[in-house]
């Protein structure tokens, strides 16, 4: 499990999918908490 | 929440400061202005369409200063390259201009200028990609041969074609040491100004490819130059929306001062990272923003009836701003981490400084 957890750190494409995901769910949450409603 | 009076809008002052921040960062890191991530952002948070867009041309002219000052405290601007540029980018942004009018009469403006963006930012994403992987694997391969990396790998053919034109005049650009016709010069400010006033876009994510890849300079110089770009450009944008009433202070003060911090912070990473770090970011930013376009394209072709791809799109701009953010963070810690001999991961070394 902890190694495949390392694919995320170790390979960029990993990093690239890490960060993505990250940004996505921070993205839904701001839009959850700030702008549903106002669009 | 802040009563934006001119602009008719109450918003999270947070959300604007930290679109500030964030788009500041990336456009101090990648040379770009970031207009077509800031403003349907500003739109999805209430502003008005034109409202937006005097809002952030505004707020990406005093970005760009900051960006640009920074960047020639640390040697990335070459004069010679910028001034002779800011002439094609002229005339090259009016044509687009006038083409878009063209298609505006015609009645299809909406579709082809989506459809063009998507191919334009999909070859720049493609050919950066393919490159700069190719670098990225040139340095990896110099780290095990124990080799010294310089901060610029890059490996396309292309500047030298371009370099070998022998129109006059021909300018010695000493900070980017290039030598290279005026013309090649102009017409790379020609062609990328076509392509930004046709797309309504300030074109940072064009010329900088275009200074990387034909005119032969570093992709920090390439940055730095064109911020010099965005800071006349977004001027006299910012200029023309005052005088139509299309800006709101209020709400260019409040992204001003996050941008203030991250266009600094973007300017002063690009010296902890090597020109192909800069090109990675440059084309994560260019596959976000193609998909992003590619959701928007998709609700005008189904007569924006299906408006959860426009929600998509929204997410996705959103979340390209703090995607992009994060990696150049993440890239600084990486740099800093590496520098102190403490482990990081085996893809870091030959990017980083």
């Amino acid at each position: 499990m902890a190694k495949r957890l390392r694919w995320f750190i170790d390979s960029m494409f990993g990093y690239w999918v890490l960060l993505l995901l990250i940004s996505l769910g921070t993205a839904a949450g701001i839009y959850e908490v700030w702008l549903k409603g106002r669009m | 929440m802040f009563d934006f009076v001119v602009a008719g809008v109450v918003a999270p002052i947070f959300l604007l400061v930290f679109v500030g921040f964030t788009v500041g960062t990336v456009g101090g890191f990648i040379g770009v202005g970031g207009g077509y991530m800031v403003t349907p952002a500003l739109i999805v948070f209430g502003f008005p369409g034109y409202m937006a867009s005097g809002i952030d041309m505004t707020h990406i002219a005093g970005k760009g200063l900051v960006s640009t000052i920074r960047h020639r405290q640390l040697g990335n601007i070459d004069w010679t390259m910028a001034l002779s540029m800011v002439a094609g980018t002229m005339l090259g942004v009016e044509l687009g201009v006038r083409l878009l009018v063209y298609f505006k009469k015609l009645g299809i403006s909406g579709v082809v200028l989506l459809l063009t963006s998507v191919v334009v930012m999909f070859s720049l994403f493609l050919y950066t990609q393919i490159e700069t992987r190719r670098a990225h694997r040139k340095a990896e391969q110099m780290t095990r041969d124990g080799q010294k990396i310089a901060r610029e790998i890059q490996t396309s053919n292309l500047p030298s074609y371009f370099q070998r034109i022998p129109f006059f005049p021909i300018v010695r650009c000493r900070t980017a040491r290039v030598v290279v016709s005026m013309w090649v010069i102009v017409g790379v400010g020609v062609i990328t100004g076509f392509l930004a006033g046709f797309l309504g876009v300030g074109g940072g994510f064009i010329r900088v490819p275009a200074l990387v890849y034909l005119v032969g300079a570093s992709t920090h110089i390439a940055v730095g130059t064109d911020l010099v770009e965005i800071v006349f450009s977004g001027g006299y944008g910012a200029l023309r929306h005052s005088m139509e009433g299309h800006v709101d202070m209020m709400a260019v003060l409040f992204m001003i001062l996050g941008a203030m911090f991250g266009a600094q912070f973007g300017s002063i990473a690009t010296s902890y990272v090597r020109g192909p770090a800069i090109r990675y970011i440059l084309s994560y930013s260019l596959i976000l923003a193609t998909c992003g376009a590619v959701l928007r394209l998709a609700y005008v072709l189904t007569g924006q009836s299906v408006e959860i791809l426009s929600l998509l799109a929204v997410m996705l701009t959103l979340g390209e701003m703090i995607f992009l953010c994060l990696f150049i963070i993440s890239l600084v810690l990486f740099a800093i981490r590496h520098r102190h001999g403490k482990s990081v991961p085996p893809w870091v070394p030959s990017l980083v400084v």
